[in-house]
């Protein structure tokens, strides 16, 4: 069954246009005198709330060893199949037997879905605020255990965009810190 | 025959058979720790409780037997025996088990190299609490060495006994034992018998829970990452079934894998731990061939070519050396290249060990001695101390690999052959003595039939894919042998089966479909 539809037929008034460009210069004027929303990236830097998920960190106990057991929870939960980890015996008397002798995320294949995160028994692998980790080259986008734990030294007192000198931080995180 | 129900289902069983056999026959799972079908029933972990009517009190259904009952007592006038696996309260008494058994347990599957196949575990997540109501401290101990490759974490050991039971009945060494009473007790070796038997490593296998560790395997890898391969141990002419746990072309660790016709339950340190020896291995991987300076590598076109040359122009005097560490199809194809005239090295032997319980590890190192006899059958035992050697222009010989070393007799033969070809996975004692080495596979790559010494053939499977341009070892001279003939190549293994099949009477109903996880014994007729 077929349904007709009949076409709007346009007024003397719509024809006019000009109506409809007063409306729409109100819009404009209204937003013209509000508060500013755009930020002037990269020279000002968009703070993340709490629960971002972004680039991993590996947390490390107030002594310094390090939280993972190696126990590749994470990586069988990932979606993506983009955690590599090699365990070994840990070198600490600590009672934690294990500990990861290697650990890398390939950071192009995450979808920073937050599942490491959640599985992980030791709260050992978090997902930071950090957005901004482009990189030139693929390989520069593994980042291994080193790096993780670096991005922890960075980013466990205090939001990383937060940071007084934030701007010039990011510069360093994106080339030598992987 | 008694019929005992069990749930909804009725099953007519065996006189004699506990309620936990026919349960387990059947599919039915009823959790349980310290049956094990190789050892004595102790019914002491108290898991397998069941509800058997007419019984005031629940049963351990694996020292429950299914007995006959006069006709005029039998329930509803038919069954022997009626079973409740699934009552309330059996429910309620596994979860009490599982607590009681959690008490002391650190929960610390994440550290814990059983996880993923631990019956711990996989119970307390079944049947358990999801929440613990114990507010004490644990008990803690300290792990423990009770033999050089065997850790103890007293902390998950849930008291079974099956590991000392494993010690009396099947290695009847009897090292291990319960120290101590109640709450005290604990696993236990003396300090002047360890635990270092060579059936050791079957203690960590049949541990239900991760308290016993083999020092090989632990903190190396996640049970789950890992592949897992039905094959056939190669380092004795037993032929225990294991399944190679590998991942990434790298094998982790051997398993023994059930065959009641072969091994049962267990398998050796020797086999367990013998992959280890391939890995540090430089694998051969292209062909190679003796000039002026010494091997250089060449092609397979070219190796082949020159190999087939040297073969027409050898006439008569051709002969082939088997190898009884090669698949029974191996053997075969060069039999077949040279025309049966075919010897073999002296054989790789060791002391033959026998347990009470009827284990057996074989004196023989070599794994298939019984399928190359039977299809050489004009074989020559230790070749060069029995054979005329200036008649022989052609050798080809497989190498039987990594532990072979050569004696001057063999050595001094060799070098007066004109032409020698050996076909070996590694520059070994034997490779050396060549005028050109063909890469074949090495002991886990290979895909045949091997027969142990019992006269089962068994299916052997590849764990970890061919190396480089190394070829299969039925093939290679399957190659030469066409060529030479002018004939056509076969194309897999299952036609060099085939083939062997119809030379070989006592193989001619054997296919790999037919073989499965648990081979076949041969028909008898190649004794003849
Ligand atoms: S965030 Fe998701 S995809 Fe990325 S590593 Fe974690 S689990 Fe994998
Ligand atoms: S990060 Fe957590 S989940 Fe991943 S291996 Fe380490 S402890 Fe296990
Ligand atoms: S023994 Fe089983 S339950 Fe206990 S820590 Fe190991 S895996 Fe977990
Ligand atoms: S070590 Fe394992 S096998 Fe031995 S008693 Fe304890 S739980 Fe049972
Ligand atoms: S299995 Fe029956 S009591 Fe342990």
């Amino acid at each position: 069954m077929a349904t007709i539809v009949k076409s709007y037929e346009p007024t003397f008034w719509d024809r006019l246009y000009l109506p409809a460009l007063a409306k729409g210069l109100a819009v404009t004027l209204k937003h013209f005198f509000r508060k500013k929303i755009t930020i002037q990236y990269p020279d000002e830097k968009y703070v993340p709330p709490d629960g971002y998920r972004g680039l991993h960190r590996l947390n490390k106990y107030p002594d310094g060893k390090i939280r993972c057991v190696a126990c590749e929870m994470c990586s069988a939960a990932c979606p993506a199949d983009c955690i590599h980890i090699i365990p070994g015996p840990s070198p600490w008397e600590d009672g934690k037997e294990r500990f990861p002798v290697r650990f890398d995320i390939d950071l192009l294949r995450c979808i920073f879905c937050g599942f490491c995160e959640m599985a992980c028994p030791e709260e050992a692998i978090e997902l930071t605020e950090i957005y901004d980790f482009s990189n030139y080259t693929r390989d520069d986008l593994l980042i291994d255990k080193e790096g993780l734990l670096g991005v922890y030294e960075l980013t466990k007192d205090t939001n990383y965009y937060s940071r007084p000198n934030a701007g010039q931080d990011s510069e360093a995180l994106t080339s030598d810190k992987f | 025959m008694p019929i005992v129900k069990i749930d909804d289902t009725d099953f007519t069983v065996e006189k004699g058979t506990s309620v936990l056999q026919a349960a387990l026959a059947n599919d039915i799972e009823i959790p349980h720790y310290c049956y094990h079908p190789a050892l004595e029933i102790v019914g002491s972990c108290r898991m397998c409780l069941v509800k058997v009517e007419g019984m005031p009190k629940l049963q351990v259904s694996c020292n429950t037997f299914v007995g006959d009952v006069p006709s005029d007592k039998k329930i509803d006038g038919k069954y022997d025996m009626v079973v409740s696996t699934q009552d309330e309260l059996v429910q309620q008494e596994q979860k009490n088990m599982l607590e009681f058994l959690l008490l002391n347990h650190p929960l610390d599957c994440p550290v814990c190299d059983q996880a993923g196949e631990c019956d711990l575990q996989d119970y307390a997540f079944k049947y358990g609490n999801a929440h613990s109501r114990f507010e004490e401290d644990k008990r803690v101990r300290p792990n423990e060495y009770l033999g050089s490759q065997i850790v103890i974490n007293h902390n998950r050991c849930i008291l079974c006994s099956r590991c000392v039971r494993f010690t009396r009945e099947i290695s009847g060494s009897s090292e291990l034992f319960v120290e101590a009473r109640g709450y005290n007790s604990k696993i236990s070796v003396l300090e002047e018998k360890p635990l270092d038997n060579l059936l050791a490593g079957n203690v960590a296998d049949i541990c239900p829970v991760g308290a016993l560790l083999s020092t090989d395997y632990i903190h190396k890898n996640r049970i789950w990452n890992l592949d897992k391969q039905p094959s056939i141990c190669q380092d004795c002419s037993v032929g225990c079934n294991v399944d190679v746990f590998h991942q990434k072309d790298q094998i982790l660790r051997l398993t023994p894998r059930e065959n009641h016709s072969v091994n049962k339950f267990f398998m050796c340190d020797k086999g367990r731990y013998g992959f280890h020896r391939f890995e540090e291995i430089e694998r051969l991987t292209v062909p190679m061939i003796m000039s002026e300076g010494g091997f250089i590598e060449t092609t397979w076109d070219e190796a082949i070519e020159k190999t087939v040359d040297e073969l027409n122009g050898a006439g008569k005097g051709i002969a082939g050396i088997a190898s009884p560490f090669h698949t029974n199809e191996a053997n075969f194809m060069l039999g077949r290249l040279v025309n049966g005239n075919v010897g073999t090295l002296p054989p790789i032997t060791s002391e033959e060990i026998n347990y009470p319980s009827g284990f057996r590890i074989s004196g023989d190192r070599s794994p298939n001695r019984h399928g190359m006899n039977d299809v050489c059958p004009s074989i020559v035992d230790d070749f060069a101390s029995a054979v005329e050697r200036k008649d022989i222009r052609f050798l080809y010989l497989l190498d039987d690999g990594i532990d072979r070393e050569l004696n001057e007799l063999w050595k001094g033969m060799l070098e007066k052959i004109d032409f020698v070809v050996v076909q070996s996975y590694a520059m070994t004692d034997v490779s050396k003595c060549a005028d050109i080495v063909l890469p074949g596979q090495a002991p886990f790559e290979r895909e045949g039939t091997i027969t142990n010494d019992m006269g089962r053939v068994q299916w052997l499977r590849p764990s970890v894919t061919t190396k480089g341009e190394s070829r299969p070892d039925w093939e290679i001279p399957m190659l030469i042998q066409s060529k030479h003939a002018g004939v056509e190549g076969l194309t897999d293994v299952s036609s060099v089966m085939n083939e062997m099949g119809k030379d070989f009477a006592a193989y001619s109903d054997i296919t790999f479909f037919r073989l499965g996880d648990q081979g076949l014994p041969l028909n008898g007729k190649a004794e003849e």
